[in-house]
């Protein structure tokens, strides 16, 4: 049974498409919506709790209609028994934390000893069971934070849906709270749709990924596996740094291919091959240049090699941004210790380049490229 | 095929339209009746002043009002008074207002505090009590400044005449001076200093730079008070009445008035009304274009500055003159005069200057007994609180309604709630004595709290629009996916956190309600007093002392509801 069904979801707005043809069936765990911002993720959160109609498709919740245009079916949302945490917390500043975290149990009529039970039970487990009678204005951002998740997993409901929840704290409480959530999220044992743009956030807490841009799913995949084999270049650029070139692929060897890259002047890479690899094939190639290594010297190395020209070295403390021109195209290369500065002729310095073949994705099939991606 | 699934789809979108929108339909039906509550006196008005027949009948539309309004001989003169009227005390309260506002803001005048309490004075005063303190200082013949002139100055015949022009500017211009005073002060106190600091450098005196500088930065903020004032004055019932047409001075609003109470033609008195509301648009329209221009006017910014007092020298003196003598005369003496008058057996000059030795209470006794100063005084109490309740809750159903469910015609409902404004108050109530002449409900109670509720309902969806929308959405949303249907959303989210400004605007209300003359003067009858208008028919008649006993008893009310509102509520009233 799957927890979650959206099937042909269409959704516009005066001049844009926030949503077009999304479709995905979600079976449980924890599933982030990861775009950049206007992709779409927060629309079609907003028409999963029903705070949005769309303009086409359906959306089932354990496998019962919620909202089926076609069919005239529209739940509202106080019916969905699904829990929201907003991006901005939302928690009623005229309410203390109890109160806030009581209001929709009161509204199901339970009885008060039943409602002081589980608003203390949850309390506990956000570990804010001390705070019970501040009103929100007198917590810190990653308390209100914890009282909203409260507010919504107390109503016990089937599916939690997370709104960029953690965007409003600062780096380092953002860090451990994604962690501190997922292991929330896991203990009371409900399913979740996680929406951000961040995509070690995505990575982090979830169990599956759902790229979104411009209102369309490009991948919906393991964590991991969009890392590894991005579906496309968009998918490519925003999951890591990585550099995409245009190539061309020459040639299979078993499980490996060689693709020549005209922007590297003509450098043939080796790489793993992709799924539907003709030769002679037009691709794009995805660099992840954090698992690139710099060497001034040329290393007898069967690997992949690149010469390049360093450019500038940006020091940024713990890690450093060489800024490298190969062949045509420049590429930042980042690394944990500075390259040191050997290698110069007529005032121009040479830098070896070493990429492993599992650094390297190719993408069969290009989509035409937009100017949006080329952004990238 | 094809075709008829998307015309099945086409179909059931309209459906689920309507199965969302069921949540939240009786918001919006509430705010249809109440637009319709508003619309109706206003349309009344206009379609009323195109037929002359008698009420109740209808026999087709004529021009003949008009004609007799624009052949009226006296339809000149008349539009010269009311714009002379207007003006004259707008420009007055304005300037007045304004040195004030800067002498507080930005002077070291001693004694500044006096005029620090300004947003009071008019709470606690309320337009009909001015008139009558000032009808006592100044009547030609009994006034009290002209039998002291004669008596003791040995000046022979009265110098002031309470009936005339310059006395009716004289007493609305002073009922001017807060809005003047409350519009210019945040202007002067979030004044960039370094303006002033320049004009300091580059050799100029304090005075100096307070002419060249300082005030001509005010001038937006200026032009929108003396604005808002002339439509006050255009409006104004009780000078113009009580002042005025006892020595034949007419403007628009007392001709309307007369229309009804002496030749009792509402046919004529709608067709006066229409051009005083054409005037109304217009000064309307131009005072939204000034307001737009004073935003572009972008040397004050909202940067909360300290702003520190100059050293005007020795002109702290003259400033110093100015804040005592307002508050002497704008202030204290009306105040005196109507208790020291409520106090007196009865009143002439003679039995005023006797004052304290035959101090008596037996002008309370007499309207304390009197039957419809009684059934007035529980009417205004009742039916103000009732309607300030009612208009501040539908108020904020229909901000709800507007910008919290989705529901259309937004923009009609924000058109209704703010039509009225451009209706004088006389002239809504003459609207509605139409609507319910011949009808059961005509001369009751209904009447006039549905006039009142008209009134008064602009100023409580304003207040309510401007809070919901610094709501945050969010706050709603949570409640709606949380299991909260639109009455959970309503009474459990929105009203509690809208609390202080509900309050606020329910004594507001509630204070304007229940010393309200120009709604309730046509829609008040015998039986169904209204407690103002009762002390305005008083005063008409001469009963001048129990008129003064009747004001001090509504001040004490005031007084009472103020404090409440103030240390109950923490409200911050101001006009």
């Amino acid at each position: 049974m799957a927890i979650l069904r959206v099937e042909g979801l269409v959704k516009s707005y005066k001049d844009s498409r926030a949503l077009d043809d999304v479709s995905f069936e979600f079976d449980s765990g924890i599933l982030s919506v990861l775009g950049p911002s206007g992709c779409g993720k927060t629309t079609l959160l907003r028409c999963i709790a029903g705070l949005e109609i769309p303009d086409e498709g359906s959306i089932h919740i354990a496998d019962k209609a919620q909202t089926s245009i076609s069919k005239g079916i529209f739940v509202p949302p106080y019916s969905r028994a699904i829990g929201f945490v907003f991006q901005n917390y939302a928690l009623w500043p005229h309410m203390t934390v109890h109160h806030n975290v009581a209001f929709g149990l009161k509204l199901q009529k339970l009885a008060a000893d039943e409602i002081r039970r589980r608003v203390q039970s949850t309390l506990e487990l956000v570990g804010l069971r001390d705070y019970e009678g501040r009103y929100p204005s007198q917590l810190s951002g990653g308390q209100q934070q914890r009282v909203a998740l409260a507010r919504s997993i107390v109503m016990e409901p089937r599916l939690i849906l997370l709104d960029e929840p953690l965007s409003n704290l600062d780096a380092k409480l953002r860090e451990e709270m994604r962690v501190e959530l997922r292991k929330l999220i896991k203990q009371v044992g409900i399913s979740a749709v996680y929406v951000t743009h961040d995509q070690e956030e995505a990575f982090v807490i979830s169990d599956t990924v759902v790229v979104m841009d411009r209102g369309k799913i490009l991948q919906y995949a393991p964590p991991d596996e969009i890392y590894n084999n991005p579906a496309n270049q968009f998918v490519a650029s925003f999951i890591g740094r990585a550099a995409v070139v245009d190539g061309t692929l020459l040639r299979v060897e078993g499980e490996d291919c060689f693709v020549q890259v005209r922007e590297f002047n003509n450098a043939t890479l080796m790489c793993q091959k992709p799924k539907n690899a003709i030769s002679g094939q037009d691709c794009k190639v995805v660099i992840r240049t954090a698992e690139v290594k710099l060497d001034s010297g040329r290393l007898n190395d069967k690997g992949n090699v690149l010469e390049g020209l360093m450019l500038s070295r940006e020091y940024r403390g713990g890690l450093t941004d060489h800024r490298i021109l190969v062949g045509s195209k420049e590429i930042v290369v980042t690394s944990h210790k500075l390259c040191p500065m050997i290698h110069i002729e007529d005032g121009r310095e040479r830098i070896y380049l070493y990429i492993e073949k599992s650094a390297i994705s190719v993408i069969a099939e290009p989509r035409p490229s937009t100017p949006r991606l080329a952004e990238f | 095929m094809a075709k008829d699934i998307a015309a099945e789809a086409a179909v059931n979108w309209r459906w689920v339209k309507l199965i969302y929108k069921q949540g939240t339909l009786i918001p919006l039906f509430a705010s249809i009746i109440a637009g319709s509550l508003i619309i109706a006196p206003v349309l009344i008005v206009l379609s009323r002043s195109l037929t002359t027949a008698r009420l109740g009948t209808f026999v087709g539309l004529t021009g003949e009002n008009y004609v007799r309004v624009f052949t009226d001989p006296k339809l000149l003169p008349m539009l010269w008074n009311s714009l002379i009227y207007a003006a004259g005390s707008a420009t007055i309260g304005t300037v007045l207002g304004g040195l004030l506002a800067w002498i507080l803001a930005r002077t070291n005048t001693p004694g500044k505090a006096l005029v620090e309490l300004m947003p009071l004075y008019p709470i606690l005063m309320p337009p009909i009590m001015k008139n009558i303190a000032w009808i006592l200082l100044l009547a030609p013949k009994a006034g009290i400044l002209n039998n002291l002139l004669i008596e003791y100055f040995g000046v022979q015949g009265p110098v002031f005449n309470a009936f005339s022009m310059a006395a009716m500017i004289w007493v609305f211009g002073l009922a001017c001076v807060p809005l003047g005073y409350l519009f210019l002060l945040p202007v002067f106190l979030s004044f960039d200093p370094s303006l002033e600091e320049s004009a300091y450098i580059a050799g100029s005196k304090p005075i100096h730079t307070a002419l060249r500088i300082t005030f001509p930065l005010a001038i937006p903020a200026f032009l929108s008070a003396l604005v808002l004032n002339f439509l006050r004055g255009l409006r104004s019932f009780e000078t113009p009445v009580l002042q005025g047409s006892p020595a034949g001075i007419q403007v628009f609003v007392s001709r309307v008035y007369d229309a009804m109470s002496v030749d009792y033609n509402p046919g004529l008195g709608t067709a006066y009304s229409t051009v005083l509301v054409a005037l109304s648009i217009l000064v309307l329209l131009f005072y939204t274009r000034i307001t737009r221009f004073s935003e572009r006017y972008a040397t004050i910014t909202g940067k909360g500055y300290r702003v520190k007092a100059i050293d005007i020298g020795k002109w702290k003196y003259v400033t110093f003159l100015v804040v005592f003598s307002y508050f002497l005369v704008g202030i204290v003496i009306p105040f005196l005069v109507l208790i020291v008058v409520s106090l007196i057996p009865y009143y002439d000059f003679e039995t005023f200057m006797k004052f304290p030795a035959n101090m008596v209470l037996t002008n309370f006794y007499r309207v304390m007994r009197h039957p419809s100063f009684v059934t007035g005084l529980y009417n205004s109490l009742t039916l103000s609180v009732t309607i300030a309740v009612i208009t501040v809750l539908m108020g904020i159903v229909m901000a709800f309604t507007m910008y919290r469910t989705r529901t259309y015609g937004t923009k009609i409902f924000e058109f209704i709630g703010t039509l009225p404004l451009a209706f004088p108050p006389l002239v809504l109530s003459l609207g509605l004595v139409i609507v319910f002449l011949g009808t059961p409900l005509y001369n009751t109670l209904w009447a006039l709290g549905l006039g009142l509720f008209v009134a008064y309902f602009p100023y409580a969806l304003r207040n309510a629009s401007g809070s919901i929308v610094n709501i945050h959405r969010e706050l709603d949303e949570a409640a709606w996916v949380h299991g909260a249907r639109w009455r959970h959303v309503f009474f459990k989210i929105t009203l509690p956190i809208l609390k202080p400004s509900v309050a606020g605007a329910f004594f507001y209300i509630f204070i304007e309600a229940i010393r309200n003359i120009d709604v309730a003067v046509l829609l008040s009858a015998p039986g169904h007093e209204y407690g103002p208008v009762t002390l305005f028919e008083y005063f008409r008649v001469g009963q001048w002392a129990e008129a003064a006993a009747g004001g001090v008893i509504y001040l004490l009310i005031l007084i009472v509801a103020v404090s409440v509102a103030k240390f109950v509520f923490q409200v911050k009233l101001s006009l």
